[in-house]
C-alpha cells in the first residue's frame, strides 16, 4: 500500500502497532451478509457489507459504522 | 353445572353473565380482540397502513437521525428522493490496509459497489461528488477515480476545504469539477516514507506508480503533462517539502479544475447537465 498524502506518515500511522483486529463475525440481516462487531446487547456496528446487490449499498442504515439490532 | 355469582354485579362488570341474552356465546378467549377505538383505521386522522396517502415516517427514522447527530453532527434531511446523489469523500482514501482510528476514512470497498448502483439505479440521474480529502492510497484513490470517471450518468465534483494528492485524480474524474475560493489543492511526488531507495528498481517502480496517478489527471483535466510535472517537483512552495499548493482560483487558471464555485453553481451545473443528458438519451425516458 502506497501512501499518497501531505500529512507526514507518523500521523497517519500513529496507533497502527497498537491496533488490535475486531472480532468480527458474519450476519445475515433481512437477506444481506454484513461482517459486524459487537456494540452492546443485540447491537451490532457493522464493519463491511457483503452482498451482491448494488442497492443495498445505497441503504443508509447498512453502510460501515451504523448500529443494526439483530438477534442470534 | 353450578356458577358462584358475584354478589354484586356492579364490580364485576367484567364477569360475563352467561344468563345475559345480550352476552355472545361465541366468544373464546383465542379470538382476536376487537379494536381498539384508537386505532381504527376508518377514523380521519389515524391512516391505516393500506392507506396510500400515510406519511411512512416510523420510530427506527428517529433512532436514525438521533445517531446522526450523534456520530455526525448532522441532522437527517427529510426523506424527499432527490435524482442526485452526493458521494462524500472525505479524511484518508482508506486502502487496503485499515487506518488507525484518528483517521477519518473513505471506504473503498462501499464507494465501488455504491457507484454500481448509482449508474444501474433509474432514479439517480446525477451524481455530485463532494471532496474534503489529504489523499491516501494510490490504487483505492485511481479506482473510485476510474469508477466516476467511467459513469454514463453527469457527474460534478466540488473540492471544499481541500483536495490534496490522490483527491486531485478523484476531484478531476468528474465530467465537470469547481473548488471553492478557498479550497487548496496540494501537488506533490509520491513517496515511499520510510524506506530508503536501495536499487535503482525500486524508483522505478515509484516512476510507474507515478505515471499512473499523472496519466489519469492529464486525461481528464486541461493540464498538461509538463505543467503538472513541473508544479508537483518546483521547490520553495511547500516548506519542508517539492510540490506546489494550489489555492481556488489558481487550480482553475492551470487548467486542473474547470471553474470557482461552490454548492450552488454545482448543484446548477449538474442539473443543466442533467437535462442535456435526458435529451440525448431517448431510450433513458422510454426506460423509465
Amino acid at each position: 500500500m502506497i501512501l499518497y498524502t501531505p500529512l507526514p506518515i507518523e500521523l497517519v500511522s500513529d496507533g497502527l502497532q497498537e491496533m488490535k483486529t475486531p472480532a468480527a463475525h458474519l450476519i445475515d440481516l433481512e437477506g444481506v451478509t454484513l461482517m459486524v462487531e459487537d456494540a452492546g446487547p443485540g447491537e451490532y456496528k457493522v464493519l463491511r457489507l457483503l452482498s451482491t446487490n448494488p442497492y443495498d449499498y445505497l441503504r443508509p442504515n447498512l453502510h460501515p459504522g451504523a448500529i443494526v439490532k439483530y438477534q442470534r | 353445572m353450578f356458577r358462584e355469582r358475584p354478589q354484586n354485579q356492579e364490580e364485576f362488570p367484567f364477569l360475563p353473565d352467561p344468563d345475559d341474552p345480550g352476552h355472545d356465546p361465541g366468544f373464546t378467549p383465542g379470538q382476536p380482540p376487537e379494536k381498539e377505538p384508537g386505532n381504527d383505521p376508518g377514523r380521519p386522522g389515524f391512516p391505516g397502513p393500506g392507506d396510500p396517502e400515510a406519511p411512512k415516517r416510523v420510530q427506527g427514522q428517529r433512532k436514525e437521525s438521533m445517531q446522526a447527530l450523534k456520530e455526525l453532527g448532522t441532522n437527517v434531511l427529510p426523506e424527499i428522493k432527490s435524482n442526485i446523489h452526493c458521494l462524500t469523500i472525505v479524511g484518508q482514501i482508506e486502502g487496503h490496509l485499515v487506518l488507525p482510528p484518528q483517521n477519518k476514512t473513505t471506504k473503498y470497498e462501499h464507494l465501488l459497489p455504491q457507484l454500481v448502483a448509482l449508474e444501474q439505479s433509474p432514479e439517480i440521474e446525477g451524481v455530485l461528488v463532494v471532496l474534503n480529502t489529504v489523499g491516501g492510497d494510490v490504487e483505492a484513490g485511481l479506482a473510485i477515480a476510474e469508477m466516476i470517471a467511467g459513469l454514463s450518468k453527469p457527474t460534478v465534483s466540488i473540492v471544499l476545504g481541500g483536495g490534496h494528492s490522490i483527491g486531485v485524480p478523484v476531484a478531476v474524474s468528474a465530467r465537470y469539477s469547481f473548488i471553492t475560493h478557498t479550497a487548496s489543492m496540494t501537488i506533490h511526488p509520491i513517496r515511499l516514507n520510510g524506506l530508503i531507495i536501495g536499487v535503482p528498481q525500486t524508483w522505478e517502480y515509484l516512476e510507474k506508480m507515478q505515471d499512473r496517478v499523472v496519466r489519469f489527471i492529464v486525461e481528464h483535466s486541461r493540464i498538461s503533462e509538463a505543467a503538472f510535472r513541473e508544479m508537483m517537483f518546483r521547490s520553495g512552495e511547500l516548506a519542508r517539502d517539492i510540490g506546489t499548493v494550489l489555492i481556488g482560483r489558481e487550480a482553475v487558471e492551470c487548467g486542473l479544475i474547470d471553474e470557482v464555485g461552490s454548492v450552488g453553481q454545482a448543484v446548477k451545473k449538474l442539473k443543466d447537465m442533467i437535462a442535456e443528458w435526458k435529451k440525448n438519451n431517448e431510450d433513458y425516458n422510454v426506460k423509465i
